[in-house]
C-alpha cells in the first residue's frame, strides 16, 4: 500500500478501499459477494499493515450491525454487500436509518445488472428512498475513491448512514487513480457518552425519530442541489441526458459516436434527488435521454419534475421503448437508443455485427461456468447421483458453487431461491411433494442463513435430508475463510466451529460423513442416509481444490497429473459421464479419454470411477 | 501526453490469468501517463467458463466495455473464446488467438453419444475469423511457455506479441517492469522470458502481414 501522493492502477473496488483507509476508517465488517469481494479482499490482505478492525462476517446483516455499532460509538465504519446481500441487512438498515450514527458510516451495495453472479437483477436503489438512507453513486474508480471519503464527510455531518450503489461494471472496472496521502490516527476507542435510549427505536421512539428523519432528508437534499458529486455539462443543446454510474460512461461514449454535443448532468446523488437541479437542467430542453440500467428510477422522478418544470419535453427511456429494464446497457445499446429518440442512422450498424457474429458462430459449443478441476462437488454430486438411482427425489439447493450442478453437463437442482432457502423450501416440499426431500447447502452459506432453516426441520421433526458440502471456505467468491476456519481476515487467528458440533448440539445425532473423494465409498452411506426418515444430515467434507492447491504450493509441493493409459482404456466413459471434468474430452483420433496435462488437478476420482483401472499417474511413467 | 485511442477485447478461460494480463497492461500505463480502463469478470463467471476483460487506452474514453466492432485488436488466450467474442473485432483488427483448445464439457457430453462428431480445430476458427480480418496469428503459446520454462506464462507470451504492434499505445520497457512488479517475484525471471518468446513469434508470423515496432 503506497503513502501517496501518486497515481495507481486499480480496480474499482480497491479504490474503495483505498478512498476508504484516507478517510481514516476503522472498523470494517463485510460477507464476500460478487460484485463487491475485492473490497473485502483487499482490506484483509492489508490488514495486518494497518490498525483498522476487521471482520469476514457471518452474514450481511451481522456485518451491517457491526458497522452500526462501532459508528454508534463514535468510529468511522464501512461495510460492502451484493445487491442480495441488502436484503438481508436491510432489517436493520431500515432502523438504523432512524436512530441514525455519531461515527461515519458508509455501505457499499452492489448491484448486478445482466445477474453475472447473482440471483436476479435486483435494483438496489428502492433501498435508498425506502429507508431514507442518502445514496450517491460513482461511476469509476477515480469517483469512487473521491466518494467515498465524501460519503464519511456526509454521514458524521447528517449523522446518517450513507449507501454508495454501484454496479458490476463499476465495481470490476479498473483504471487510474489519483492517491492521496495516507493519514492514519491510531486506533482509540470511543467513550459512549450518549444518553439512554440513544440508538433505540420502536413505537413513540420511532415516530420522534421518523419526524427528524424526514427533517434530515430535507438538509440532505438542499446540500445535494449544490452538491460537486452533480455534474453539468451544459452545451445549449434542445438535447439533453441525465445518466448516473454505469450509464453516464456510455452516455459520453455514445454521444461522442454519434457526433452529438448533448447537456449532461450526471448524477451523483441519486437520494435524495436534487429536484431543483433535475428542473433547472430540463427546463429548455426539447428532448432529455434517461440512461439508467434497471428500473427507471430516475426516469420516474425526471418525468414527475418535468410535469411543472418543462410539460412539453420527450422523454426517451423504458417507458417509451427506448431502453429495457432487463440485462446491463453497453455502448452499442446507448447508441442505438440515442439515434432512435433523436432520429438518426447510428454510424455503425450494430445488429448487423452481431448478425454476421451469430452466423460465424455456428455450431460454437457453450461454455457456462463449471466445477474446476479437482473440485469436491463434482464428486460428491457423482456419488449423490450414483446413491439416488431409481430413488424419486427433490434437490432443493442453494447459493455457492455447487448452485452450478442445474446448469449444463449435469442439470441437478430443481429449486434455488436465495443464502439458506434450501431448507425453508424442503420444509415445504416434505409437506407438499410425494418425493424424496434433500437439501443442498455449503457450510459458508450454512452458517450464513442456513441454520435457521435447520433448527426448524429438527424442532417439527420434518422428514428432509441435507447435505453439507464442507469445502472450508467461502469458495465461490475466491476461498474467504469462514466460521469453520481458525482464522478471519488478513490471517488473524479466529475460533473455529465444527459443524457437526454445532448441528448435534442442535438436536440431530442421524449425521453421517464422508469424503467425495472416496467417490465409491461414499455411495452406500449416503444412500442409506437418504434411506432413514429425516431430519438427517450428510456431510461431504474435502477443501476446495483451488483453496488446497494454493496451501500446498506455498508449502513447495508439486500437484502432479493423471494419464489415460490408451492400451487399457475400453472407452466406457465413465469417467466423462455424470462427472463432466474440464480436463478429461475424447481423443478425436482413437475416441478414447485424454486427460490434459495443464487441466489435472490429479484428484485421482477419475481413476476411481475407471472400471478398468486405466487412469494413472503421469509421473509413474 | 495525448493517446490514440486503442481497445483490446480480451478472452479466455476461467483461471487462464486474463485479469493479471490487464492489470500487467493498467499498470504499464500508470507508469508511462497514459490513460487506461477496463471491464473485467470476476465471480461465477471465474469457474472454468468463458471469460473476458475489455481493455481500452484512450484520453476521452469514459465506457469499460467496448462498443461491438470497436476492438482494434483482439487477443485470445483459448481459441473457441475467441470465435465467442468475434463481433467485437472492427473489420480488419488483429486477431491474435492461442492455438490450444480448452474443449468444454458440453462438447465432450455431446461427442460422447455422438461417436463420430470431431472437435471443433483451431483452424475452423482461424477460417472463420478471416471473413472479418485478414490480420490473423494463431500463436502456440503453450510450447512457448513450456520453453520459456513454466505452462503458466501463456499468457505473457500473448501479450508479448501484442506488444509489437505499431498502433498498440503501451511502451514495451513500461510492459516489462510492470511484469516484473505484477508477478511474484520468483516467476519475474520466467514471465519476462516468456514475453520475449512470444515478441519473437509476432516478429515471425504476424509482422509480414501487420505494421509492427522496429
Amino acid at each position: 500500500m503506497r503513502e501517496g501522493p501518486g497515481k495507481a492502477f486499480l480496480l474499482c473496488n480497491e479504490a474503495i478501499v483505498r478512498g476508504a483507509l484516507e478517510a481514516d476508517v476503522k472498523v470494517v465488517s463485510c460477507y464476500p459477494g460478487s460484485p463487491t469481494t475485492e473490497i473485502l479482499d483487499a482490506f484483509s490482505e492489508i490488514s495486518p499493515k494497518f490498525d483498522y478492525r476487521m471482520e469476514i462476517a457471518t452474514n450481511e446483516k451481522v456485518a451491517l450491525e457491526t458497522c452500526a455499532g462501532a459508528s454508534m460509538a463514535g468510529l468511522r465504519s464501512l461495510t460492502s454487500m451484493k445487491s442480495v446481500g441488502m436484503n438481508v441487512a436491510s432489517d436493520s438498515m431500515f432502523s438504523l436509518s432512524y436512530t441514525g450514527v455519531k461515527g461515519g458510516m458508509v455501505v457499499v451495495v452492489a448491484d448486478d445488472p445482466h445477474a453475472h453472479s447473482s440471483q436476479t437483477e435486483q435494483d438496489g436503489r428502492p433501498f435508498g428512498p425506502n429507508s431514507y438512507t442518502p445514496m450517491i453513486e460513482p461511476s469509476d474508480p477515480e469517483e469512487a475513491k473521491r466518494m467515498v471519503k465524501h460519503a464519511f464527510e456526509l454521514s458524521e455531518k447528517f449523522g446518517t448512514p450513507v449507501i454508495m450503489r454501484t454496479t458490476t461494471r463499476v465495481n470490476h472496472q479498473s483504471g487510474i487513480v489519483q492517491l492521496d496521502r495516507l493519514q492514519r490516527t491510531p486506533f482509540k476507542k470511543a467513550a459512549w457518552g450518549h444518553p439512554p435510549g440513544r440508538f433505540v427505536t420502536v413505537a413513540e421512539a420511532a415516530r420522534k425519530f421518523k419526524a427528524a428523519l424526514l427533517e434530515r432528508t430535507a438538509k440532505v437534499r438542499e446540500e445535494f442541489e449544490a452538491s460537486e458529486l452533480n455534474i453539468v455539462r451544459d452545451t445549449g443543446s434542445e438535447l439533453g441526458i441525465i445518466a448516473s454510474g454505469a450509464g453516464y460512461n456510455y452516455s459520453v461514449d455514445a454521444a461522442a459516436i454519434l457526433g452529438l454535443d448533448p447537456s449532461i448532468l450526471k448524477l451523483g446523488t441519486t437520494y435524495p434527488l436534487p429536484r431543483k437541479l433535475i428542473s433547472k437542467f430540463i427546463k429548455d430542453l426539447k428532448t432529455v435521454v434517461v440512461v439508467e440500467e434497471l428500473q427507471p428510477y430516475l426516469e420516474l422522478h425526471v418525468t414527475a419534475i418535468a410535469k411543472d418544470a418543462n410539460p412539453g419535453l420527450t422523454i426517451a427511456g423504458k417507458w417509451s421503448g427506448h431502453f429495457s429494464e432487463s440485462l446491463e446497457y453497453n455502448p452499442n445499446i446507448v447508441v442505438d437508443a440515442m439515434a432512435k429518440a433523436t432520429g438518426r442512422e447510428a454510424p455503425v450498424n450494430y445488429a448487423a455485427i452481431l448478425a454476421k457474429a451469430a452466423e460465424l458462430k455456428k455450431g460454437l459449443p457453450d461454455r457456462p461456468p463449471t466445477f474446476c478441476p479437482g473440485c469436491p462437488h463434482r464428486a460428491t454430486l457423482h456419488a449423490v447421483l450414483d446413491a439416488t438411482r431409481g430413488m424419486k427425489h427433490i434437490l432443493s439447493t442453494d447459493i455457492g458453487c455447487y448452485s452450478m450442478s442445474f446448469l449444463e453437463p449435469l442439470e441437478y437442482g430443481d429449486a434455488l431461491l436465495s443464502m439458506g432457502a434450501s431448507l425453508g423450501i424442503a420444509v415445504g416440499l416434505q409437506y407438499a411433494a410425494e418425493e424424496k426431500v434433500v437439501a443442498m447447502i455449503g457450510d459458508s452459506t450454512f452458517w450464513h442463513a442456513g441454520m435457521p432453516g435447520l433448527v426448524d426441520a429438527i424442532h417439527h421433526g420434518d422428514d428432509l435430508t441435507l447435505i453439507i458440502l464442507d469445502n472450508e471456505v467461502t469458495a465461490m467468491t475466491g476461498q474467504q475463510p469462514d466460521p469453520g476456519r481458525d482464522y478471519d481476515a488478513g490471517g488473524r487467528p479466529a475460533k473455529p466451529l465444527i459443524l457437526e458440533n454445532v448441528i448435534r448440539a442442535m438436536g440431530i445425532e442421524d449425521i453421517t460423513i464422508v469424503d467425495p473423494y472416496q467417490v465409491r465409498a461414499a455411495v452406500a452411506p449416503i444412500r442409506e442416509a437418504l434411506t432413514r426418515k429425516g431430519p438427517n444430515v450428510i456431510i461431504s467434507r474435502r477443501a476446495c481444490a483451488l483453496y488446497s492447491d494454493r496451501n500446498r504450493r506455498r508449502k513447495g509441493e508439486v500437484i502432479g497429473t493423471n494419464k489415460v493409459n490408451k492400451e487399457v482404456c475400453r472407452r466406457p466413459y465413465t469417467c466423462i459421464r455424470s462427472f463432466h471434468c474440464p480436463a478429461i474430452s475424447i481423443d478425436d483420433a482413437d475416441r478414447k479419454a485424454f486427460i490434459s496435462k495443464e487441466l489435472c488437478d490429479r484428484c485421482d476420482v477419475c481413476a476411481k470411477l475407471c472400471p478398468y483401472g486405466s487412469i494413472r499417474p503421469r509421473e509413474a511413467e | 501526453m495525448a493517446t490514440k485511442d486503442f481497445s483490446v477485447y480480451m478472452a479466455g478461460v476461467g483461471g487462464q490469468g486474463l485479469v493479471l494480463l490487464s492489470n500487467v497492461m493498467g499498470s504499464a500505463c500508470a507508469t508511462a501517463g497514459i490513460r487506461a480502463l477496463t471491464g473485467e469478470q470476476h465471480g461465477l463467471s471465474q469457474r472454468s467458463g468463458s471469460i473476458n476483460v475489455h481493455m481500452r487506452v484512450g484520453d476521452q474514453i469514459r465506457s469499460p466495455l467496448i462498443p461491438v466492432g470497436g476492438a482494434d485488436a483482439i487477443l485470445a488466450l483459448e481459441a473457441l473464446e475467441a470465435l465467442r467474442y468475434v463481433e467485437y473485432l472492427r473489420t480488419g483488427g488483429v486477431a491474435l488467438i492461442n492455438s490450444r483448445i480448452q474443449h468444454p464439457v458440453i462438447e465432450t457430453k455431446a461427442h460422447m453419444k455422438e461417436r463420430t462428431a470431431i472437435y471443433i480445430s483451431a483452424e475452423d476458427v482461424r477460417k472463420r475469423f478471416s471473413e472479418i480480418t485478414d490480420k490473423i496469428a494463431m500463436i502456440d503459446a503453450l510450447g512457448l511457455a513450456n520453453k520459456a520454462g513454466n505452462p503458466l506464462t501463456e499468457n505473457v507470451v500473448m501479450l508479448g506479441a501484442m506488444a509489437t504492434l505499431e498502433d498498440f499505445p503501451i511502451p514495451v520497457e513500461a510492459l516489462r517492469k510492470s511484469i516484473a512488479e505484477n508477478v511474484p517475484q520468483k516467476a519475474a525471471e520466467v514471465n519476462l522470458k516468456a514475453f520475449e518468446m512470444g515478441k519473437e513469434e509476432a516478429y515471425d508470423i504476424l509482422c509480414n502481414i501487420v505494421k509492427c515496432r522496429k
